[in-house]
């Protein structure tokens, strides 16, 4: 076995440790054929002389920002689930959580930011629900019935398809895995434990597969040709050549994939270090202020992972027994202090990113260069189809705006006769 | 649409050697036209001093000195009366660092280590107009102050004794031709391929349709940073070199630390026991520190100012172009002068710089490297900050009066 768990955050049977090195293999595998070179390895142990990779990226959602500027990003971002399920697609995900304050009204008390993987929660649920409850239990802070888990009272009176089948229906989403699309399970889980708050990452490219992609993909010494012999392929190149411009313009795509190729263009070989995960790689807590000072550091709260730069999941903002709500937390961005409102504030001051490692140079042979011939114009991020799911969801989320309560048991539009 | 003279990105050119950097604020009144009338006016005889020409010398030419004028706007211009351009989304975001206590000092911008020196009360770079003025003699960045305030004194109104403009300071520094800085350990010379810099500085597409005027712009950021040379005189040279991350001779980057914890440079780094030459293209690739593991290496200077994401034209990569300029400057008390840079940096957006000061892992809690819960002895406070500006860098668009003119004409 070549991965420990995520983070080293759960203790697990060797049997459930080898399932999910299993699942990497088989994401690895799916890829190999099209992205697999000597630049990319699955066993981190056979490279030498390794470093950490400078693979990073903010976890604020790139989209809706390209696409419509900040202001409606960080309020489609903040739109709850419907938020979450469309924009957060940065390998973070957030959900904010709502308590009401003395006068009744809700407001948000605190934020929860997970980087988790959906493939390592399938992977539990399906083969050890009691340690899958667990693990749920340790960041819900209350036992999830079974029911809200698998959708029957007894899982263990399903067969591991079923149980698969079940959870991802229920908390987990199809992950756009095939055999769960086939089943009929949904994009999004349809249950309350991982939408009313953020147990795992459920957007489906923030999966298991997709993050190899992202790194295999750039792991080549991919080279274009000038006058001055071979230079390293642009990002605009790259993502033109392959016809995936609209990746370009994400955040962890570009970071990751150019990140390894510009290891592999070194003749260095990249794979990811062990554990094999998403994690929290910075998080700029003095930016926040509470009644002008530093916040509580008790607000913040660091889980599922066994040490600073592994953690995957982060509880911002005060408790359920504290009196103060997270707008009444300021974050400060030059001489301007505004209310924290929702979760996008605070994933903008968060870098996210794999541990990928790169080992020794080697010398690159000269076939072994893949010379691109795309160029190297600025790519029109604004072009990206993507926009225009956003600009529809911005439609959505106006209108639902508009929306009031026009009689006790009726739902109308402001100005409705 | 291009980008204005004065950023000195392009292969192979290399800045003026000396630089001033003037603010200018608009007077108490004056709507968005009479300042831009004013300004105007000045950017006609800046035009004439690039060509030798002085005003109160009709016929005469006189030496150029290669001077570059480029012009910035603050957010503050946008509040102008009838200003005819809405404030940049982005200078509205990061448009302004802290103000200075009243008392004098206090944070520069919270999340970072910088502070304001406990004798600067106000923070004289948040004007509405900087102009950067960079050439090969002294004398020609100098002779740029006097004339604008030649200029602006023909325009003062008698009756009110105030001009539409107004100079409310301007710092001055040099370039050292050994590139190193006043801490002696080489400087600015990790500063992205000539390249990929254009694709860091230029302000990109923007979905916002009132903000496509300032598309292939920039964004200026000042910082002018005093450094307390008797604190830094203080380490012991491993001590400083952990804290930059390079050899202090040769400039060498540090990759990692031996088994008998001495510092290790990157292996075939050619500047080891030899005189540097940072012009020799062979050594291109050793200017840029490597990726490291140890965590002491980590929270150096170098690395924690550029932590190697690509690509450099994403904002996420926080990397920005720098063009700084070294300053001495007489005091009244000891040592009787003091030494500090003019940090100037251009970047499609002032996020860049701002994630770059204030990011934990990065500069954040820093004041200039090292761990921020352990600092050296001192090196809390071994840099502060005098002044700090951003400024909105218009392109140039062919029929304007000066750059930015449609903000207010």
């Amino acid at each position: 076995m070549v991965y420990d768990v995520p983070g080293r955050a759960d203790i697990l049977s060797l049997e459930l440790i080898q399932k999910w090195n299993e699942a990497i293999q088989t994401a690895y595998n799916s890829l190999q054929a099209d992205l697999g070179s000597r630049f990319f390895s699955l066993d981190p142990k056979s490279l030498s002389e390794s470093v950490l990779a400078a693979i990073q990226w903010f976890g604020d959602p790139a989209e809706p920002v390209f696409c419509l500027g900040s202001d409606v990003g960080q309020k489609l971002s903040d739109w709850g689930s419907r938020g979450r399920h469309v924009l957060h697609n940065e390998y973070c995900e957030y959900r904010v959580i709502e308590r009401p304050d003395a006068t009744g009204k809700m407001r948000p008390k605190r934020v929860q930011i997970t980087t988790e993987l959906r493939e390592y929660w399938v992977c539990i649920a399906k083969h050890d629900p009691q340690t899958l409850r667990s693990i749920a239990q340790s960041i819900l802070g209350f036992e999830p019935t079974w029911e809200d888990l698998y959708g029957v009272s007894d899982p263990e009176s399903l067969n591991e398809d079923e149980r698969e089948i079940a959870f991802s229906t229920l908390v987990a989403g199809h992950g756009n895995d095939d055999k769960m699309v086939e089943a009929n399970v949904p994009t999004q889980p349809t249950g309350k434990l991982n939408t009313e708050n953020a147990l795992f990452m459920t957007h489906p490219i923030n999966g298991l597969d997709d993050l190899l992609y992202i790194v295999m993909f750039g792991a080549k010494p991919y080279a274009n040709r000038t006058d001055n012999g071979l230079e390293q392929a642009t990002r605009e190149q790259l993502f033109r050549e392959f016809g995936v411009e609209q990746l370009a313009c994400r955040h962890a795509d570009p970071a990751a994939a150019m990140g390894a190729l510009g290891a592999a263009f070194n003749g260095r070989t990249v794979a990811f270090a062990n554990p094999f995960g998403m994690y929290i790689r910075s998080f700029t807590k003095d930016v926040f202020l509470f009644e002008g000072d530093t916040i509580p550091s008790e607000w913040v709260r660091w889980s599922r992972g066994s040490e600073e730069g592994m953690f995957q999941h982060l509880e911002f903002g005060p408790s359920d027994s504290d009196a103060a709500f997270l707008d009444d937390i300021t974050v400060v961005i030059g001489s301007r202090e505004e209310p924290v409102t929702g979760g996008f504030q605070v994933v903008q001051q968060i870098e996210v990113g794999p541990l990928v490692i790169a080992g020794k140079p080697t010398p690159v042979a000269d076939d072994e260069f893949v010379v691109l011939t795309a160029s190297s114009e600025p790519i029109d991020c604004q072009q990206a189809a993507v926009c225009q799911t956003i600009k529809n969801l911005k439609e959505e989320f106006d209108n639902a705006l508009q929306m009031v309560r026009v009689a006790p048991r009726r739902m109308g539009f402001r100005g409705e006769s | 649409m291009k980008l204005q003279e004065g950023i000195y990105h392009a292969p192979g050119v290399r800045p003026g050697k000396f630089f001033n950097i003037l603010f200018l604020r608009a007077a108490s009144g004056q709507n968005a036209r009479q300042v831009g009338e004013a300004f105007a006016k000045l950017w006609e005889i800046y035009q004439e001093l690039k060509s030798g020409k002085v005003r109160d010398l009709p016929g005469q030419q006189v030496p150029s000195g290669d001077l570059t004028v480029l012009v910035g706007y603050g957010a503050n211009t946008f509040k102008l009366p009838e200003v005819r351009r809405t404030l940049p989304s982005h200078l509205q975001d990061f448009g302004f660092f802290r103000s200075p206590l009243p008392a004098g000092g206090g944070s520069f911008l919270i999340g970072s280590g910088l502070k304001y020196a406990a004798d600067v009360k106000i923070n004289s770079a948040t004007e509405e107009i900087a102009v950067q003025f960079i050439a090969e003699t002294q004398l020609a960045v100098d002779r740029a102050i006097v004339e604008t305030w030649k200029v602006l004194s023909s325009m003062t109104d008698p009756t009110t004794e105030s001009a539409p403009l107004l100079i409310t300071s301007f710092y001055s520094g040099s370039q050292r031709d050994d590139k190193r800085s006043w801490i002696d350990f080489h400087d600015g010379i990790s500063n992205m391929k000539s390249s990929e810099r254009e694709g860091a500085i230029t302000i990109k597409r923007n979905p916002l349709p009132e903000e496509k005027w300032i598309e292939s712009g920039t964004y200026l950021a000042f910082v002018r940073l005093g450094i307390d040379l008797s604190i830094w005189q203080a380490l012991e040279r491993r001590q400083q070199e952990l804290l930059v991350g390079r050899d202090k001779l040769t400039g060498c980057p540090i990759e990692s630390l031996d088994s008998q914890n001495n510092l290790t440079v990157r292996t075939g780094c050619p500047f080891t026991g030899q005189a540097s030459d940072f012009s020799n293209r062979a050594f291109e690739d050793f200017k840029e520190p490597p990726n490291v593991n140890e965590l002491i290496l980590k929270q150096s200077h170098v690395q924690r100012a550029n932590q190697h994401v690509t690509p450099v034209s994403d904002r996420n990569s926080s990397r920005v172009f720098r063009q700084g300029y070294e300053f001495l400057e007489p005091t009244h008390t000891a040592p009787g002068f003091r030494t500090g840079l003019n940090f100037v940096s251009f970047q499609d957006t002032p996020e860049r710089l701002f994630r770059i000061l204030k990011q934990d892992k990065w500069l954040g809690r820093t004041n200039f490297g090292g761990d921020p819960d352990k600092p050296l002895p001192g090196m809390d406070r071994f840099l502060t900050v005098r002044a700090g500006g951003i400024f909105l860098v218009p392109p140039v668009v062919e029929g304007e009066l000066f750059p930015g003119s449609s903000i207010f004409i």
